[in-house]
């Protein structure tokens, strides 16, 4: 399954070899000393065996395997089933540590939901300059429809999910954030179900902050969405179906909030209200939280061609009558050039500095910022703004003459589709590798939520690059995930 | 709840139900078959009429007609192709289904399409086929155990029981039907018939070890207790039926409950001595032919029903 993309990395190109041990590890401190969080961890794992953890491994594996926790891999003889490899040593963050980050989220979040509304209502921003307008308006993430459209709470992104990173110096910055339809939540949970069963004592002892009620939070998120009028609102998980890699995920969400999951053809509009199709009728449907892409949900709205959409859902959504969760059209707040403004878009909204600062970012629609890409394409990793999953992208340190002599000419011809940032640098944290504990580079991608209010759920996907020296994170390219531990501080643990 | 999922449930029952019932004529095929007897050659022409394959040369070779029941993928009757039916609708449907059937299912799933599939099977068939049939009985087991026993469960065992209505309707078809040039008249090919549809201890246990064909019809098709019988399953697929018609408005005339209704008062009120005289062929006709009816009118009643007819007004 794909988890999106984290990390700089052309996705043709083979692992980037570098040290072994990151600039910065989750457990060891510079000079080879156990960061206190990580003690009891270390102390247990150091009690177990090869042989032990091996076994504990293949338990783990197990469970996903038996869950159905899987993607399946259509080969030319038989098609198979491979679960999302999973490490069973947890990431551990700090108590104040994860404060800065739920601080930094929410903010963030809030500043987004704002800029969200006020593209879509009075552009007061715009007019401004603070952001550029064309920058905006000419994205194919802008969606024009939604221009003008009640959004309750102005909650336009009501599931974030952010990529974070830790620097070199060990403070988090963003990444990338995920505001259309992020997923991974599954990962985490189930993740947290394993790390539970993997290492009960020491899970007890550490005081780690539960995570299970997100299904419960979500819930309560979308059904804060809708119309006070319909006070038994019903809820609906859309999936593209079945053959979508992130399945499992749709249907564990629908299953744990107990809400009907559906696909496009189960719905019906009529008369600009939404009905699902059941055994006995229709019934009226209130709320989507769709994991369907923009582009797929209405057929006469967006794309023409697509059968996974429901025809009239966007006109249902505008006469209100129905809410679609996240908004269309939020993509246009993460993308890769509005990015490079959200320390800005925060100062505009909020009057603060930014809590968790970004990866510097060069526009190369600005001319000097571009002149001093070119000169120094060899430094830079270059994305295009359009693009994602780790495609057309050049990662300077790596590549060729040719390949920079390409990408400068293909900049020049539409600079504004490319933004530049130095390499990224991931901290590393110790994973078990056939039988060895060894240094592997991981990110963080918690999940936000926001409605009525914004909560930041305290624990996170952390992904791995199993691949030694490899910074590709990405489970389409031998990335997997681990539980992460949020621990609680000096507070009381909720039982 | 949706249309699409109780269309699922119906058929992951329909498959499960359809995958045990062909690991067991495997079973007793391939059990026969041990035996250079001319019983045996018989034993597994029936087993190939009973799952629609009526190429009697095959029955020589009763081994390589058993692995490609079991395991060829290519094949839409085989055991592998339902099971993999089965889980693939259980997963369009994950959410409706407790995770505990679904891990049951789940896993002889993924031990009929792992690796080494073949050479368990090749290893010891019968226990392969065993275990296979074990963990069947292990899902419904969990179904009935942990989900709840409303819409969904309904729509499951929906399936299971017209599923096994309809097979148990085919075998009987094939034993005593009109088209057999003999009746099937040999000990062993008889407790063979009985193993086939699960019920030789239970036979036994009603009838004492006086294995008769007249006795045997009269168990699988009208036995009342006995939960293989066709009976049985027209009472269950009634229960059902008239349970799920509670949830919603009635469909008139065409409704999936009155067929229901009238084909088990039909098996209730059957007469083993008119059946023997005028032959079960007819009989055993119309049963089939109204189980695909009710099939037909479950699929307009509760999933693919005309839209204008339930809009709101």
């Amino acid at each position: 399954m794909e988890l999106g993309v984290a990390t700089a990395q052309r996705s043709d190109e083979a692992t980037i070899p570098i040290l072994a041990i990151g600039p910065y590890d989750e457990m060891t401190g510079s000079a080879g000393d156990v960061r206190p969080h990580y003690a009891a961890l270390e102390t247990r794992i150091e009690t177990l065996t090869a042989a032990e953890l091996a076994e504990r491994q293949r338990v783990l594996e197990r469970f996903f395997l038996l869950q159905g926790i899987t993607f399946t891999v259509y080969g030319a003889e038989s098609t198979t089933e491979r679960i999302i490899p999973t490490d069973l040593l947890p990431r551990i963050i700090p108590a104040d540590e994860w404060d800065r980050i739920e601080k930094g989220l929410t903010q963030r979040l809030r500043a987004l939901n704002m800029f969200l509304a006020d593209i879509y209502g009075d552009q007061q921003i715009l007019m401004d300059g603070v952001v550029p307008r064309d920058l905006i308006l000419a994205a194919p993430s802008y969606r024009r429809e939604m221009q003008n459209l009640y959004v309750p709470h102005q909650a336009y992104a009501n599931v974030c999910g952010s990529d974070l990173i830790r620097q070199p110096d060990g403070s988090f910055a963003v990444l990338e954030d995920n505001l259309r339809v992020p997923s991974g939540v599954s990962y985490m949970l189930a993740n947290r179900e394993a790390s539970k069963r993997t290492f009960p004592g020491t899970f007890r002892g550490a005081g780690v902050m539960p995570i299970d009620r997100y299904p419960d939070l979500l819930l309560s998120t979308l059904k804060g969405m809708a119309a006070e009028w319909r006070p038994n609102a019903q809820v609906v998980v859309m999936t593209p179906g079945v053959y979508n890699s992130a399945y499992y995920e749709h249907a564990y969400l629908a299953r744990l909030m107990g809400v009907p999951l559906v696909e496009g053809r189960d719905l019906v509009v009529h008369d600009n209200m939404v009905y699902m199709r059941t055994t006995t009728g229709l019934r009226r449907v209130d709320i989507i939280y769709r994991r369907v892409d923009d582009d797929f949900i209405d057929p006469l709205t967006f794309r023409r061609d697509s059968g996974l959409g429901v025809a009239g859902l966007f006109n249902a959504y505008r006469a209100g009558n129905v809410v679609i969760c996240n908004a269309p059209g939020t993509g246009v707040a993460d993308d890769k050039a509005v990015y490079a403004y959200v320390p800005e878009i925060i100062r505009y909204y909020l009057g603060e500095d930014a809590i968790l600062p970004n990866i510097e970012t060069f526009l190369c629609r600005e001319p000097a910022q571009l002149s001093h890409v070119l000169a120094n394409l060899d430094k830079f990793v270059v994305k295009a703004v359009g693009a994602s999953g780790g495609y057309g992208m050049l990662v300077g340190p790596h590549s060729t003459q040719k390949q920079r002599d390409e990408f400068a000419s293909a900049i020049k011809a539409d600079p504004e589709n490319y933004i530049a940032q130095p390499t990224i640098q991931l901290s590393t944290a110790p994973c078990l590798i056939d039988g060895a504990i060894e240094s592997r580079h991981v990110d963080l991608r918690p999940f936000i939520l926001s409605g009525e209010k914004i909560v930041v759920t305290p624990g996170a996907l952390t992904r791995v690059a199993l691949k030694r020296g490899s910074l590709v994170v990405n489970s389409s390219q031998g990335g997997g995930s681990k539980d992460t531990w949020v621990l609680s501080g000096d507070q009381e643990v909720q039982p | 709840m949706l249309a699409r999922v109780a269309d699922s449930l119906y058929w992951v029952g329909r498959y499960v139900e359809r995958a045990e019932h062909i690991c067991r004529l495997s079973d007793v095929m391939l059990n026969a078959t041990l035996d250079r007897t001319e019983a045996a050659a018989q034993v597994a022409r029936i087993a190939l009429a009973a799952v629609g394959d009526p190429e009697a040369e095959k029955a020589a070779s009763p081994y390589a007609v058993a692995t490609a029941l079991v395991l060829d993928r290519e094949d839409p009757g085989s055991i592998v192709t339902s099971l993999s039916r089965a889980r693939e609708n259980a997963r369009q449907v994950r959410d409706q289904i407790t995770t505990e059937a679904w891990e049951r299912l789940n896993l002889v799933f993924l031990r009929m399409t792992g690796a080494d599939a073949g050479k368990a099977f090749a290893d010891g068939s019968q226990a392969f086929l065993h275990d296979t049939i074990a963990d069947l009985h292990l899902f419904k087991g969990a179904a009935d155990a942990t989900m709840s026993h409303g819409e969904g469960w309904r729509f499951l065992l929906l399936g299971v029981y017209l599923e096994r209505a309809s097979l148990i309707g085919r075998l009987l078809e094939v034993c005593f039907g009109d088209g057999r040039r003999r009746p099937l008249g040999d000990h062993f090919a008889l407790t063979s018939v009985l193993r086939m549809s699960c019920a030789l201890e239970p036979y036994l246990r009603r009838y004492t070890a006086d294995i008769q064909p007249r006795s045997i019809l009269q168990f699988l098709l009208l036995d009342e207790e006995f939960p293989r019988s066709i009976r049985f399953s027209t009472a269950q697929i009634e229960e059902h039926l008239s349970a799920l018609t509670r949830y919603g408005p009635s469909a008139g005339q065409a409704s999936p409950e009155r067929l229901a209704g009238r084909l088990k008062a039909r098996l209730q009120y059957a007469d083993i001595d008119e059946l023997e005289a005028l032959g079960a062929s007819g009989f055993l006709t119309t049963v089939g032919d109204e189980c695909a009816a009710i099939h037909q009118a479950i699929y307009e009643t509760f999933v693919a029903y005309p839209l204008e007819l339930r809009l709101p007004a």
